[in-house]
């Protein structure tokens, strides 16, 4: 196997994580775009037109949840309510955590150079991810309204 | 073992990236402010309607705070920037050819985002504090 070198002057070699980290960054950052335009297309076919504030529209592409419009008087059907709407907002919620701290995990070995410390804050962050992922867990699956 | 460079602040301060390093800088910073919101948002939540204890009360500040329309506004602005410039990112990434476009598709990016974040946040504000 080709041995890269990358800017650091340390040798790549075997694993090929960050090339998977960096393809699912992009895939999933498209799939983000696709997911807030559906998620808007849908509030406003369900009555969201001339009903939801700016706010609550920008709310709910971000998230399909019926809190995000709560302040505006508009009837869009409750999430979580079905299994579709559980594993589609499951599946967001998934893959944003995993975009999200895997751009925080780059972060931290761009200023972080001590390799202990870094390995420290790595099982910090895999602690903290964990964490968001079992209150995602539990608010779409256990929680019900 | 690491060979970065050490940088001091004033050296920092003084490098002028132009456009790319604007670009550079304004996703980091959105892509954090994203990555701590949605946290927040989430492990709230759950301390609201799972653990329903003390903490219930530092969770239902926490949601005042960032129910305020300054920080609905703020991520806005993080959401719209980091998913323009990401898709910038992701044009480049996969077709290296458009870097001769880099500089004009900056423009286009700044020009497409400033009416996409402005106009919402404009009437995100008036709907606030006139009707």
């Amino acid at each position: 196997m080709a041995t890269q070198t990358n800017t650091l002057g340390q040798a790549r070699r075997g694993s090929k994580f960050e090339l998977y980290m960096w393809f699912f960054t992009r895939v999933t950052g498209i799939l983000f775009l696709l997911m807030g335009a559906f998620n808007l297309v849908y509030a406003n076919l369900e009555g969201g037109r001339g009903n939801l504030d700016v706010a609550a529209q920008m709310r709910w592409a971000f998230f399909p949840i019926s809190f995000h419009v709560t302040s505006t008087s508009v009837e869009v059907v409750p999430n979580f309510s079905n299994p579709f709407w559980q594993i589609y907002s499951f599946l967001l919620v998934g893959f944003a955590a995993a975009h999200g701290f895997n751009g925080l995990r780059v972060i931290l070995g761009d200023y972080v150079r001590l390799p202990l410390l870094r390995a420290w804050l790595n099982a910090l962050l895999v602690g903290i991810w964990a964490f968001v992922m079992m209150a995602a867990i539990f608010l779409v699956f256990v929680f019900n309204q | 073992m690491s060979r970065i460079a050490r940088v001091t602040l004033p050296q920092a301060l003084a490098y002028r990236g132009g456009q790319p390093m604007t670009a550079w800088l304004l996703h980091r910073l959105s892509g954090i402010g994203i990555v701590l919101f949605v946290s927040m948002h989430i492990v709230a939540g759950f301390f609201i309607y799972g653990v329903k204890g003390p903490t219930a009360e530092i969770a239902n500040a926490v949601t005042t705070f960032y129910e305020s329309l300054p920080m609905q506004i703020f991520m806005l602005f993080a959401v719209l920037y980091h998913a323009l410039n990401g898709l910038r990112i992701v044009v480049l990434d996969m077709w290296p050819a458009m870097h001769r476009f880099n500089h004009e598709a900056m423009w286009v990016q700044w020009a497409l985002f400033l009416p996409m974040f402005l106009l919402p946040a404009a009437l995100m504000t008036l709907g606030t504090y006139v009707q």
